[in-house]
């Protein structure tokens, strides 16, 4: 587990940057915002699991590139504002946005492949995306968005716990080198 | 290049894109009075400048305007003051002109209201050198149809005779000169007398007994005796009167103000001047003379041409009173 999150335990040069079938990313991100947008018909039960963010997190993590995850993080979070119905554009943005540049970031130093490891990093990155959103909120529209409830406690760990299982999904969509 | 810069600064990327869609986000949420956020930080970040540029300028406008902006006013003050000079010379002017108009508009009226009487107004344009004669030169002459013993009046009372014609000009006795004379009587009690020069400012009215009641501001009036003023034309009022041996002292105060006369007319006639509401054209009463004092029985109709009365007895270089003192006296 230390070696796992250690980041200084590897070196950059070292880990594995995947790769994956042309479209798989545009692909698995559009799936994502299709599903969270069907499965939010059907009771608050689908809050629980952020697909969006599980999906700019495990793209992040796993190419391990900055730019390339703040631009799909950027992407996605745009589109799930849009396709929210009273959000303005840039809300989730700018949060999946800086979600996307760190986990690249964190991809690149340490090794994102173990469970225990990929279930710590989507809770932070959970609780991390939900205070960007929380202060965007309360900065730009004055609205009061709550840092940490005990809902979002357990919406971040059923994120987490989903992720995990998600992100072994994911995995088989890699390209063999 | 631009892509492997742009890999090489991930983070100055991320937050281009943040700053980005903050920027996004501000054109879509609106505070209140339902103004776009981004107007409201647009203005928050150039209202600063525009206060510190307004205030720069105002300071350096006022700068300009109080200082530098004066280098002028120096020159333009000494203008200006000069300018103000020749303004208030002009309003002097104005003001001379202003006093002519309504000299002449007081003389055109007396005119008016004895239109059938042949008069000439005439304007003084100097006075006698000698201080101890009251005498005036006016600007009427020969030329003009002036002739020697024609009586000067104003429309406040008369003034005094021509004794003296040149081409251009002539002279007038003023009527408080030492060697000049009128037929006067009181408007009361009609008693007669001479008004004659004293040498002072005021003449006297000699020839009247101690027995005639006088009082102060009794009126005098021509009496026409003289054959030079024409009769019931005012002269002055009683100043003072005491008893004398053996006439009354009587001093008279000028109607006419003999010390500033500036317009006065010249009667071409001998004539007795009508009231004004008995002229010929129905002349209101407003437009008479003060000077003349109504009658119960007007005189004729005037001549047509100018008269050039010469009386006898009334010659100015005889230094005696024009009239003789009334038979009454004692």
């Amino acid at each position: 587990m230390a070696y796992m999150l250690n980041p200084g335990a590897q070196s950059e040069s070292n880990i594995e940057v995947h790769k994956y079938y042309g479209g798989t990313v545009l692909v698995t991100a559009f799936l994502a915002l299709v599903m969270q947008a069907f499965l939010n018909k059907y009771g608050r039960w689908s809050e629980l699991v952020d697909l969006p963010l599980l999906v700019t997190i495990y793209f992040g993590v796993s190419r391990r590139n900055p730019v390339t995850g703040m631009f799909l993080g950027g992407a996605i979070g745009i589109l799930q504002d849009a396709l929210s119905h009273d959000n303005p554009i840039g809300l989730y943005g700018i949060a999946k946005t800086i979600v996307g540049y760190l986990a690249s970031t964190v991809g690149a130093r340490i090794d994102t492949q173990h469970p225990v490891s990929r279930l710590a990093l989507i809770f932070l990155f959970f609780h991390l995306h939900q205070i960007i959103f929380a202060v965007t909120q309360r900065v730009l529209l004055n609205h009061p968005e709550p840092f940490f409830t005990l809902r979002l406690l357990v919406n971040s760990l059923a994120t987490a716990a989903f992720g995990v299982a998600l992100f072994a999904l994911l995995d088989r969509l890699r390209r063999s080198s | 290049m631009l892509d492997s810069t742009l890999r090489q600064r991930p983070l100055a990327l991320l937050a281009a894109l943040v700053l980005a869609q903050v920027l996004l986000l501000a054109f879509q949420i609106k505070r209140d009075h339902d103004v776009r956020l981004i107007r409201y930080w647009t203005a928050a970040a150039v209202m600063p400048f525009e206060r510190s540029g307004s205030w720069g300028f105002s300071k350096t406008g006022g700068i300009w305007s109080e200082y530098i902006g004066l280098r002028g006013t120096r020159a333009e003050n000494t203008r200006l003051r000069t300018e103000l000079d020749q303004l208030r010379i002009r309003n002097r002017e104005l003001e001379g002109q202003a006093g002519e108009a309504q000299r002449l508009g007081v003389l055109l009226n007396f005119h008016e209201a004895h239109q059938d009487t042949p008069m000439l107004a005439a304007q003084v344009i100097g006075a006698s050198a000698d201080p101890a004669s009251h005498t005036l030169f006016l600007n009427r002459g020969d030329r003009d149809h002036v002739r020697r013993n024609q009586p000067v009046i104003t429309p406040d009372g008369i003034v005094g005779k021509i004794v003296e014609v040149f081409p251009a000009t002539s002279q007038v006795l003023l009527i408080n000169d030492k060697d000049s004379g009128a037929g006067a009587l009181l408007a009361d009690t009609r008693t007669h007398g001479v008004v004659k020069g004293s040498g002072d400012p005021d003449p006297r009215l000699d020839y009247v007994v101690n027995d005639e009641p006088v009082h102060q501001g009794e009126m005098i009036l021509t009496s026409g005796e003289d054959r030079i003023f024409p009769k019931d034309l005012l002269i002055g009022t009683v100043s003072i009167a005491s008893q004398g041996n053996p006439f009354q002292t009587i001093h008279v105060r000028p109607a006419a103000r003999l010390d500033r006369l500036e317009d006065v007319l010249i009667l071409l006639t001998l004539q007795e001047l009508k009231k004004p509401n008995e002229s010929a054209d129905g002349a209101s009463a407003e437009s008479g003379a003060p000077g003349i004092v109504q009658k119960e029985a007007p005189l004729s109709a005037a001549p047509a041409k100018p008269a050039s009365p010469k009386p006898a007895g009334a010659s100015s270089a005889n230094p005696t009173p024009a009239v003789a003192p009334p038979n009454h006296q004692n």
